[in-house]
């Protein structure tokens, strides 16, 4: 048998909602005439495995999962990557200085741009963003160590 | 009617302050951009925006987040006629006549042809708003939780049902959405659910970074940059007057495209993107000429492009007068407001005049600024065309997180935007429109709330769905598309979705 993309979606699905029904365990389902907080959660998650169950089953009309092109994968686990240090480093040090890093880190590490023009744009882009933000729009940004 | 005419002339008075006439013009100079800009669709570009709203009034801020939305739409036709690039989804069908009309030096006809389309069927869409949203907001007034548990039930059956990919996966994604619409407090007991002891996630996940994840940081990390630049056709502005006889070829299919792109818009889904698909598909089949179609057939333009803007008017009669969502966009609106403080629902019209008619008088105004914007700007909306992919996107990565941050200034919504761009990378790959789980998300609150009130009103009997006339009509309507779902699946007939997945694909004749 060949594995194709909706046997996997379909088994992707039925395990979250054998998930949400594992996690519901602490919740109360009540009764039909008090229903409680875990009544509504078990229904979509029966009916997510049931439609994922279904998915899987009618998995003959998807395209092999083999041929899913997966080409782009390593520049989005890049992206993803270098965009999750920004986000975690965003508190810390503030708009200006993490969003300038991490437009320079995008441009030069996965984009492969000269240091010189990709520092230009990347700090010309992210001090006219903070200008029309703070004084234009009166939207406070996240500030760094320096108060900045 | 005389009450209308007062309101409307109320409305005009709002909209046309000179600051509300200034973010209606920002509205649709951004919408434009974001409509022409490959990668951004009007869903992550309102989602993006929102914050820059939080200085603004609700009034201010609906007006130009509308504005973002219709002038996508506008936007979007741009890059279809000149590079056969889609800006948006419902931009798909232009590709086809328009982009061949451009490579017979008509680009400017094109663009005119659909900018006057779409500006028709935005107005007319206006018009019946206008007339139909306040009676129908007083007919909701008599809806109760076993209604709006009808409604919405119908609703997500209707989404389902008219979404351009198939039934399961649409349910799959609305049941996703659904299931992220529960975390947080039960508003009725006070549980935490799926909270994780995450203090950040008693309020549940909010719309916002769930949308600008999946369609933002998701749509970027499924465009490599190495193809994303193209030949761009530059029209001159000389050219942008179409012929009489390209005006007479027009005007047929640009009434047809402002009725059936209203009509559809009302109905939950993906209006927009079906509404140009069904036009496209008339247009060709009433023909004389069907072999001109692909090969730069006025009609092939000025029918989807007309009938995708009335249809994004459409979708703002149920959001006005019951508070129901029926698309993402809608869903993003109504937190837009809420955020603001306006709850959307048959009350808006009496409890937020200013807004609700301010913002309908703002519509009528935007679109003639569209107009005045898209014909003589175009070259210039091109342009931005031409900055590199690789400079663009980590900008917009930048916007997102702004964007996300700003709503609560939780750097936890941040990371659930980043998860969310992940989940929209591999839903792609896995063939899944990921606009159903937004919906669900949004929906999620107001169905369980209902449905549970229902049940408790009628101590557990589930017939109260079916004893009260409004909710009977709809749970019939939602029973019947049920029944002509299963008999398709049954007949394993090929319907219209399999027809668009051929044509999104490779164009194949239709």
């Amino acid at each position: 048998m060949i594995l194709r993309a909706d046997h996997v979606a379909g088994a992707f699905f039925a395990g979250v909602g054998l998930l949400v029904i594992a996690l519901s365990g602490d919740l109360p389902t009540g009764t039909l005439s008090l229903p409680g907080s875990g009544f509504m959660p078990k229904i979509i998650a029966v009916l997510m495995i049931f439609f994922g169950v279904v998915l899987a089953l009618r998995a003959r009309e998807s395209k092999p999962f083999a041929s899913v092109p997966w080409s782009d994968a390593k520049h989005a686990a890049m992206v993803v990557a270098i965009t999750a240090i920004g986000v975690a480093l965003y508190e810390w040090l503030g708009f200006l200085t993490t969003n300038i890093l991490l437009m320079f880190a995008l441009l030069v590490i996965i984009e492969r741009r000269k240091l010189l023009p990709a520092a230009i744009y990347s700090i010309g882009v992210v001090a006219i963003t903070y200008v029309l933000f703070v004084y234009l729009l009166k939207t406070p940004l996240q500030t760094g160590p320096f108060g900045i | 009617m005389e009450t209308t005419i007062l309101n409307l002339a109320h409305g005009f008075s709002v909209a046309l302050a000179p600051t509300n006439l200034w973010y209606a013009f920002l509205g649709c100079l951004v919408g434009t951009l974001v409509g022409v800009l490959p990668g951004i669709g009007p869903l992550a570009g309102i989602s993006i925006l929102l914050p820059v709203t939080f200085g603004l009034n609700a009034t201010q801020a609906i007006i130009m987040l509308a504005g973002i939305y219709y002038g996508s739409q506008y936007g979007g036709s741009t890059t279809s006629i000149l590079m056969r690039i889609p800006g948006e989804a419902s931009s798909v069908m232009t590709c086809i006549d328009g982009y061949a009309m451009a490579k017979k030096g008509r680009a400017g006809a094109a663009l005119c042809i659909a900018a006057v389309g779409s500006w028709i069927g935005g107005t007319f869409g206006v018009l019946v708003l206008t007339m139909v949203a306040p009676p129908l907001a007083t007919i909701a007034l008599r809806f109760g939780p076993p209604e709006y548990t009808a409604l919405l039930i119908l609703g997500l059956i209707f989404l389902a049902y008219m979404s351009s990919s198939s039934l399961i996966r649409t349910l799959l994604m609305a049941c996703l959405g659904l299931l992220l619409g529960m975390i947080g407090i039960d508003n009725m007991t006070g549980h935490f659910r799926y909270s994780f002891d995450l203090a950040e996630l008693g309020d549940g996940i909010g719309i916002v970074p769930v949308a600008v994840g999946l369609f933002g940081l998701g749509e970027i990390l499924s465009t490599p940059s190495a193809g994303a630049v193209k030949d761009i056709i530059s029209p001159r502005l000389r050219d942008l007057l179409p012929t009489r006889k390209e005006w007479n070829e027009a005007t047929m299919p640009i009434t047809r495209g402002t009725l059936l792109g209203f009509i559809i818009g009302i109905i939950p889904g993906s209006a927009h993107v079906i509404s140009s698909f069904l036009s496209y598909a008339i247009e060709k089949r009433i023909s004389k000429h069907p072999e001109q179609f692909g090969k730069g057939a006025v009609a092939g333009v000025a029918g989807p492009e007309t009938a995708n803007n009335a249809a994004s008017t459409g979708a703002f009669v149920p959001l006005l007068a019951l508070g129901i969502p029926t698309s993402p966009i809608t869903a993003v609106l109504i937190g837009a407001l809420m955020i603001h403080g306006v709850s959307v629902g048959p009350t808006l019209v009496n409890e937020h005049p200013d807004v609700f008619w301010g913002f309908v008088a703002s519509m009528y105004v935007g679109n003639i600024m569209l107009l005045v914007l898209n014909l003589p700007l175009v070259s210039l909306f091109v342009t931005v065309l031409r900055i590199p992919y690789a400079y663009l996107y980590p900008m917009i990565i930048m916007f997102c997180i702004i964007g996300v941050y700003a709503v609560n200034n939780s750097i936890v919504d941040v990371w659930i935007m980043l998860i969310m761009g992940i989940l929209g990378y591999a839903l792609r790959k896995f063939d899944f429109d990921p606009a159903p789980l937004v919906l669900g998300l949004v929906i999620a609150p107001i169905l369980e709330q209902s449905l549970r009130q229902s049940l408790i009103m009628s101590n557990g009997d589930y017939l109260i769905f079916f004893s009260r006339p409004i909710s009977l009509g709809l749970m019939m309507v939602s029973i019947s598309l049920l029944a002509l779902a299963a008999y398709a699946f049954v007949l394993q007939r090929t319907d219209w979705r399999t027809k668009l997945a051929e044509v999104e694909a490779g164009e194949k004749e239709l």
